[in-house]
């Protein structure tokens, strides 16, 4: 039988065209290396000693461009997150692209739909890679992220996370976060305490009997100053019976750091809102996030103190990098889907077009086939040795964008953004 | 003055303790049974007040509704489920509390959905004397509980229902007899249970706003332990445990260093005091007869 080996980037092409000629009595078959690696392609070739080879032309591996792929929940709940990654990262890849590429080579972004389902890592991951992916900003939110982080881990592709948060992500060498990850908002807390309120007396309310807040406060304390005097108030269960014993103990204090979530939070700040200095400050984590909204009933503007959370991006700024980035995603994308989400992604895009540059400066070649595992070693090296990277998450102060670097396990260092929900005082914006 | 702050916190706290703590105590004293849908009455009140709040915007309006509502609630639940059981196996009777107590959740987070909603039903503000300030809504929910069991102690000690629901608490047999009818009297006993669970509701929700379809059990929990110190079957019982309960548990929280084991430190207080005293700190010796 007649050997016909068929070479084709499209995979649905490729198949059909084999199936065509498998009826028509052929003994055919794909070429499916991904094209990024011109000697296993021609090895293949080598021991398949076909009669013929359909050869496609432009193939995507030979023409010149990079590919970056990434898995986000495109539709269902969390797809104002997904489509952020995807809008922002797409606008890094195209202003990266229009001046020129990373010398001369074009970025190429794609991303699939995984609904923030974990289930569906497994083919959204093959078929990126078998479409010869070589970098990756693995995937948008955290479950379907531990899946990705062990199958990236099984073929060295590197990946950076624009907003997995899960303390596991990063677990392998290969898997790096550009959010701050869940147990480090602790001391990234603790961080902005020790700049702003050194020798100021602070209180904190935390859930007891809740992983995800005595978590954060360790580590807060573990990295607070000495000269901040700390006041500690706890309650415990899913209802609390009454705030008073802690509003009583937390009513001298003008910041009150609050890693809870907000549903508790909100009720707190209900009862306490006479008690508590009208100037006060609450500051959460991530779980408060979406307390304008999450408890219906609870008008954030009946609360006099002022409402803040750690974040690493600001998207209420005036001035600096990230407010340059809110104006042009606004205007290509609109309003609704910016968020820190694609803020981060822009920063990941940005970062690894950074360390690549960084490593062909220190001689490393990077061309558009370099594998993703050759590739994936050169940029460890890159961000295990010092690299530092400023783009528009973190702090921005004294007129300058601070810089963010990687430790040697996955996660990031950058200074934390105070993002203000509501201002002491502030009253309900008029419709 | 730290501590009288935190005294008369824990007293109002204790106040709502002891009310849903009455509910169960007399129910079980009359109908011989632990009725455990008793807390989700509080959660339904919340909601009844929360319907009636947005309908017509009068908070006294809205808690009256929610008094009758539970009433009719606590009668409804009683004839439907724990009639017909009576005389069978006090486990059947048990699983069935336990059944209801999920129905009504259930249907709570069918009607009205699981996130939570707040409700503000009255801001009151706070009063200060000198340095001394506390919120009006502490003392009024402890003077309104305290109203409520003094009222509630003269009705059983001198009404002809109050001294009907002491023989039938003391001997049904020997009651029924004696021309009582216990039906009747065990309903009237869940009609006035749900009132206080509902009133109790009321306060709770001044105190802890967010509504939620389990937000009875957490007050459900301790009353149901409060009525257990007391002595379960007690009616003074009730009211002590709830006021000690409460007391205990606002200490706990305003000490740092305690607060973390507030739950632990309540349920080894009951330990204990069922070791010294198994039926409760006000609870009746009952002689076994041989």
């Amino acid at each position: 039988m007649r050997k016909i080996l068929i070479v084709e980037d499209d995979r649905a092409l490729a198949s059909e065209q084999r199936r065509l000629l498998q009826d028509a009595g052929y003994d055919a078959d794909v070429l499916n290396t991904g094209f990024s690696d011109p000697e296993r392609a021609a090895r293949t070739i080598a021991e398949a000693m076909p009669d013929l080879v359909l050869l496609d032309i432009g193939l995507a591996g030979g023409s010149g461009t990079l590919k970056i792929g990434a898995s986000g929940p495109l539709t269902g709940g969390a797809s104002v997150y997904g489509l952020a990654v995807q809008n922002a990262a797409q606008m890094a890849v195209d202003e990266i692209n229009e001046a020129g590429g990373l010398n001369g080579m074009q970025f190429e972004f794609s991303m699939l739909d995984d609904k923030n389902d974990a289930s569906t890592i497994a083919t959204n991951y093959a078929s990126l890679f078998e479409d010869g992916m070589q970098v990756s900003l693995g995937t948008v939110t955290s479950k379907p992220g531990l899946e990705f982080k062990n199958l990236s881990k099984e073929d060295n592709v590197f990946f950076l996370t624009p907003s997995a948060s899960a303390d596991a992500i990063p677990e392998f060498d290969n898997g790096y976060q550009l959010c701050f990850a869940d147990g480090n908002q602790g001391a990234a807390a603790a961080k902005y305490v020790n700049d702003n309120l050194a020798g100021n007396t602070i209180g904190v309310l935390y859930k007891s009997d809740d992983v995800y807040s005595t978590g954060i406060l360790n580590q807060f304390k573990d990295t607070l100053d000495d000269s901040v005097q700390l006041i500690e108030a706890s309650f415990m269960g899913e209802t609390v019976a009454s705030f008073d014993s802690q509003i009583n103990l937390l009513k001298g204090c003008k910041f009150i750091f609050m890693p809870i979530y907000y549903t508790p939070a909100s009720q707190f700040m209900v009862q306490a809102k006479n008690v508590i200095a009208p100037d006060a400050v609450y500051y959460g984590c991530d779980g408060l996030d979406g307390i304008e909204t999450g408890v219906e009933g609870f008008d954030i503007y009946t609360i006099p103190q002022e409402i803040s959370f750690l974040s690493h991006f600001n998207s209420k700024a005036t001035e600096g990098p990230a407010a340059d980035f809110i104006q042009k995603y606004v205007d290509k994308y609109g309003a609704e889907t910016l968020n820190q989400f694609g803020a981060a992604a822009y920063d990941c895009i940005y970062a690894l077009y950074g360390a690549m540059k960084q490593a062909i400066d220190n001689g490393k070649e990077i061309t558009a086939d370099t594998s993703a595992s050759d590739l994936c070693d050169i940029l460890k090296e890159i961000f295990n040795g010092g690299y530092s990277f400023t783009g528009v998450t973190g702090e921005y102060a004294n007129g300058a964008q601070t810089s963010m670097s990687w430790n040697a396990n996955g996660y990031v260092n950058k200074a934390a953004v105070k993002y203000i929900v509501k201002e002491a005082g502030a009253t309900a914006p008029a419709k | 003055m730290e501590f009288l702050h935190t005294l008369i916190n824990g007293l109002s706290l204790g106040g709502i303790y002891a009310l849903v703590a009455l509910g169960y105590t007399m129910v079980y004293g009359i109908a011989k049974m632990l009725n455990f849908a008793h807390g989700d009455i509080i959660m339904v009140s919340g909601y009844v007040i929360l319907v009636f709040l947005s309908m017509t915007g009068n908070p006294l309006l809205a808690i009256f509704a929610s008094i009758v509502f539970c009433i009719l609630l606590g009668v409804v639940i009683e004839k439907v489920a724990y009639k017909p059981l009576r005389g069978a196996s006090p486990l059947a009777v048990l699983i069935t509390a336990i059944g209801v107590s999920y129905l009504l959740q259930s249907l709570a987070q069918m009607i009205f959905g699981a996130d939570p909603k707040m409700i503000v039903i009255y801001d009151f503000g706070s009063v200060s004397i000198g340095a001394f300030s506390i919120e009006v809504k502490t003392l009024l929910t402890l003077f309104a509980s305290l109203v409520v069991m003094i009222s509630l102690t003269l009705f059983i000690k001198f009404s002809r229902t109050g001294r009907a629901m002491l023989a039938v608490s003391e001997d049904r047999g020997a009651a029924q007899l004696m021309g009582v009818s216990v039906n009747r009297i065990i309903t009237i006993t869940f009609a006035i249970g749900s009132a206080l669970a509902a009133l109790a509701g009321t306060f709770y929700l001044l105190k802890a706003p967010n509504m939620n379809p389990t937000f009875g059990s957490l007050p459900g929990i301790k009353a149901f332990t409060a009525a257990v110190i007391g002595g379960i079957g007690s009616v003074p019982g009730a009211m002590f445990g709830g006021l000690l309960l409460g007391i205990i548990e606002c200490l706990c929280n305003a000490v740092p260093v305690l607060s973390p084991y507030t739950d632990a430190i309540e349920f080894l207080i009951l330990i204990l005091i069922l070791l010294v005293k198994p039926t409760g700190i006000l609870g009746k010796k009952r002689r076994e007869k041989v």
